[in-house]
């Protein structure tokens, strides 16, 4: 195994998670596309801990500084998905244009 | 020296005499004080001028001179001062005492007038020029008085106004002046061009370091262009025809600026420059030329003259001559003495002349006649003064004369001839003046019958004037006073003292005398008489040289040819600029300038508007169109963003 | 055996993840999207990251997942089922990836010759003191930030009008 596939690997969940983000329409949808893409740059983040500084533990440390974001943001933006459901009865983001110009 | 630290008052006292006279009061009323003003400020001024003078002649006053800047540019700084030496003195004197008694007698000629009170303000303002005139130090000061004083003519001669004569003769006046003033303006910028300096010390000085300093060339071209402008204020050849028509103002006017003061304006400017013409003989010799040519042609106009005003303007114009002839000839002194006695006169005969057509109100001498009893003041010291001005032995015009035909004499025998025969009809012209106007018979009744003598006011200046006459020549030339103080340099001293070396023959004087007296005689024989057949025989005979005479040589003519002339070709040039230039040039500028004016309104229009429109179409349309981008989707934001990205993010890895 | 558990759970990941993106059911999204953060569990684990191993299957499995699930079965409708889910720009977005990916390919492949050690090492006591030490102030700030959110996220998730009442 080489540090190619793991990045192929995450490259790979990135884009699934970007193109999630862009074209569902649900927000609950681009949420998910989000934690994706968190979770590419995490194994990223492994694979260059592992391959190029097998003994050190930055890679870790930082990946768990963004699960633990991650967390946060889940939390709060599933707060905002619940608070606009109540709000716009919808979760549809055609529905939603408040900041429409 | 309190005398000469205010010497610049006499000059102001009139001017401010003038604007009061002129600013205050009302113009219609006789019983105004206001001309008292003017006479005052004259006599203050003329006290002043005495006591000068007493200091020049017994009081040992050196040359006085004072300057204080004017103004300044570049390294050129032009000053504003007084220089006051015995010729200055003997002029002031001369000018304050014959204004002031003009200004008397006017009292009594202008009574009346419907702008008496303008009268006296301009001839306040002439008397403040002509003093301004005669005190600078500045040849740029002085250009500006004699501009002043040429102006104050015009005022005065054309003080009636409303008759065509004078008016027409102030314009004449005015503009031959004008002719020699140019010659005066382009002699200053000459030496202002090569000494860099107009002050008359200053040049003086400088023309004495020697012709390094001031080269020959430079001064005789100024000094030749000088006495064109002499010239012109003088009344010599040819410009000389103003001074005639110049006697249809009022006559004390004649009397005071055209016999005895501005008129030798131009000899006290070549008298005052004479530094010029010591350092280049050809100048000099111009000088003399004119002055002789004047003498002898003024002489022969005056002959044939009948207007009494007339004769002695020529005569005037005649004089001037005389006194130029001396300048030229090296008689420095001579000339300037034949001016101060000339002014005391001159000024006698016209205030006279004016009393006599005060009485008849005609000036044509054929109309009068026998008026020697009717006033017999006016004949007796107009008598005086006709003996002075012919050479009567120890009146005033003898001895000046006798100084300048000696003067003539050591410089060339051929001028000295034509002076003595310019004496001779001298003496004839102002007897026959007088011989017409108050012996013989009483030709017109109608005039003469109610001619009187003139009040006081008028006949008190005559007989002051008249004492002057006789007297001004003894006193002054006795134990050499007048020399003593009006010099050019230490060579007229010189000159004067050396007398033995250069002696004239002894007979010099008594051909003088001879012509005097041949003058006088032939005048008796023809005009004195009842009958007056005998001169109209000779004129019979010698028709055409009395057209010429008459018609002036035909220097009117040629002035008016020469004025036509100029007329009809400023006239060309009118059409020419008119429908030429203007059509071509201005107008056509002005077509073209419109058509581009037109195409750039166009261009405004089309591409700066345009361009300024444009932008804010753009904009509009950019907004707009890029407000549709904006539709408040999320997700289309994110879609930006993130080609964005992309793009950059691939452009940074497969670069 | 290491190649095996590696493309296996690669396989799992990505086509769990694509099922995320592309399912029509947003619950099924939901539950896919739990399977896809396993896998990626998974993968940290084939690199050795025991404490990111069990980080993962706690907090994103257990937790997020989840919570996503509850979120989706609390808002989503039964009508919404045969709605379509993706919207118009999924060509643009499509097109995106997959320029991106090229680019990308570029970096993947200038790592094609590197391998790992053979031997690895337990990670968690080294993260546990990197954290504390090193990372000590991140760390704090990182819980401040979990309280923000856990406060803010009540603050949110409160119906409004009893706030408004409130």
């Amino acid at each position: 195994m080489t540090l190619s596939h793991y990045l192929a690997v995450s490259t790979a969940l990135f884009l699934i998670g970007l193109f999630g983000a862009l074209t569902r329409r649900n927000i609950l949808g681009i949420l998910m596309g989000i934690e994706l893409m968190f979770n590419a740059a995490n194994i990223n983040l492994a694979a260059f801990n592992r391959f190029l500084h097998p003994s050190g533990f930055v890679g870790s440390a930082v990946a768990v500084f963004i699960i633990a974001v991650a967390a946060a943001e889940i939390v709060v933006g599933l707060a905002l998905v619940v608070a606009i459901y109540r709000a716009q009865g919808t979760l549809y983001t055609e529905d939603i244009h408040l900041l429409k110009g | 020296m309190t005398l000469f630290e205010n010497v610049h008052w006499i000059a102001l006292l009139p001017l401010i005499a003038s604007f009061v006279i002129l600013f205050l009061g009302r113009d219609d009323s006789d019983k105004s004080l206001l001309p008292y003003v003017g006479i005052t400020a004259m006599g203050v001024c003329l006290i002043h001028s005495l006591l000068i003078l007493k200091g020049f002649l017994f009081g040992g006053f050196k040359p006085y001179y004072r300057t204080l800047p004017w103004f300044s540019f570049g390294d050129f700084e032009m000053s504003l001062g007084v220089l006051i030496d015995g010729t200055a003195s003997f002029m002031l004197v001369v000018v304050t005492l014959v204004s002031f008694l003009v200004q008397v007698y006017s009292l009594a000629y202008m009574h009346g007038d419907p702008r008496f009170k303008r009268y006296y303000a301009y001839l306040s303002f002439f008397s403040a020029s002509m003093l301004g005139l005669v005190i600078t130090s500045n040849l740029f000061v002085f250009f500006a008085c004699w501009e002043l004083v040429g102006v104050s003519s015009y005022l005065l001669i054309g003080f009636w106004f409303e008759k065509d004569g004078p008016a027409y003769a102030s314009k004449k006046a005015f503009i031959t002046t004008k002719l020699g003033d140019l010659g005066f303006y382009l002699g200053l910028m000459v030496l202002f061009a090569c000494a860099g300096t107009l002050d008359l010390n200053m040049l003086a000085a400088r023309a004495q370091m020697g012709p390094e300093y001031l080269p020959q060339q430079t001064a005789a071209l100024a000094g030749i262009l000088f006495l064109v402008g002499a010239a012109g204020k003088s009344a010599q050849v040819p410009l000389f025809i103003w001074l005639p028509d110049a006697m249809e103002g009022p006559t004390p006017v004649s009397a005071l600026i055209h016999a005895a003061t501005m008129v030798a304006a131009g000899v006290y400017l070549v008298a005052r420059t004479y530094f010029l013409y010591a350092a280049s003989p050809l100048a000099m010799d111009a000088v003399a030329w004119t002055g002789l040519a004047t003498a002898v042609l003024a002489a022969g106009m005056a002959v044939v003259a009948y207007d009494i005003k007339r004769v002695l303007a020529f005569s005037t114009v005649s004089q001037l001559g005389y006194m130029m002839l001396a300048l030229g000839a090296g008689g420095y002194t001579a000339g300037l003495f034949h001016l101060t006695t000339h002014a005391f006169f001159k000024a006698l005969l016209f205030l006279a002349a004016g009393s006599v057509i005060h009485a008849v109100h005609t000036n044509d001498m054929r109309q009068m006649g026998a008026l020697s009893k009717q006033m017999p003041s006016t004949f007796i010291t107009m008598t005086i003064a006709a003996l002075a001005i012919s050479g009567f032995p120890f009146f005033a015009g003898w001895y000046s004369k006798e100084a300048i035909l000696h003067a003539v004499w050591l410089r060339s025998p051929l001028m000295w001839t034509i002076g003595v025969l310019t004496a001779a009809l001298t003496s004839f012209y102002m007897f026959r003046l007088i011989f017409l106007t108050f012996l013989g018979s009483s030709r017109d009744a109608h005039c003469c019958e109610h001619a009187h003598e003139s009040p006081a006011v008028m006949t008190g200046p005559l007989w002051l004037l008249a004492v002057l006459s006789v007297s001004s020549g003894w006193l002054l030339e006795h134990n050499g006073l007048f020399a003593s103080v009006v010099h050019f340099g230490a060579e007229a001293a010189a000159h004067h003292s050396e007398g033995g070396l250069h002696a004239a023959p002894a007979w010099l004087p008594w051909a003088a005398l001879a012509a005097f007296v041949s003058g006088l005689a032939a005048a008796w024989r023809l005009y004195a008489r009842e009958d007056l057949s005998l001169a109209a025989g000779i004129k019979e005979r010698l028709t055409p040289l009395f057209a010429m005479l008459e018609n002036r040589y035909g220097f009117d003519r040629f002035f008016l040819m020469l004025v036509s002339a100029s007329d009809r070709l400023a006239s060309a040039l009118a059409w020419f600029d008119d429908q030429v230039l203007d059509a071509l040039f201005i107008d056509g500028w002005a077509v073209i300038t419109r058509a581009v004016s037109e195409l750039q309104g166009l261009f405004d229009d089309l591409f700066v508007d345009g361009a300024v429109d444009g932008v804010g179409i753009v904009t509009r349309n950019a907004g707009w169109g890029l407000s549709r981008l904006v539709r408040g989707q999320v997700q289309e934001y994110m879609l930006y963003a993130a080609l964005a990205v992309s793009l950059f993010a691939t452009f940074l890895m497969t670069r | 055996m290491m190649e095996a558990a590696f493309y296996s759970l690669t396989a799992i990941t990505l086509l769990s993840a694509l099922g995320v993106v592309l399912a029509r059911n947003t619950l099924h999204a939901a539950l896919l999207l739990g399977l896809c953060l396993a896998g990626v569990g998974g993968l940290f684990a084939t690199l050795g990251a025991d404490f990111l191993f069990g980080g993962q299957i706690l907090i994103y499995v257990g937790g997020i997942a989840v919570l996503m699930t509850f979120v989706v079965m609390l808002a989503g409708r039964a009508s919404e089922l045969h709605l379509r889910q993706v919207n118009d720009q999924w060509l643009a977005a499509l097109l995106i990836c997959g320029v991106t990916f090229m680019g990308m390919q570029k970096i993947i492949d200038s790592f094609s010759n590197t391998r790992a050690p053979a031997t690895t090492t337990a990670t968690t006591a080294g993260v546990g003191r990197i954290l504390l030490d090193e990372f000590a102030v991140p760390f704090e700030i990182i819980s401040v930030i979990l309280v923000a959110a856990l406060v803010g996220a009540v603050v949110f998730s409160r119906p409004r009008a009893k706030r408004d009442r409130s």
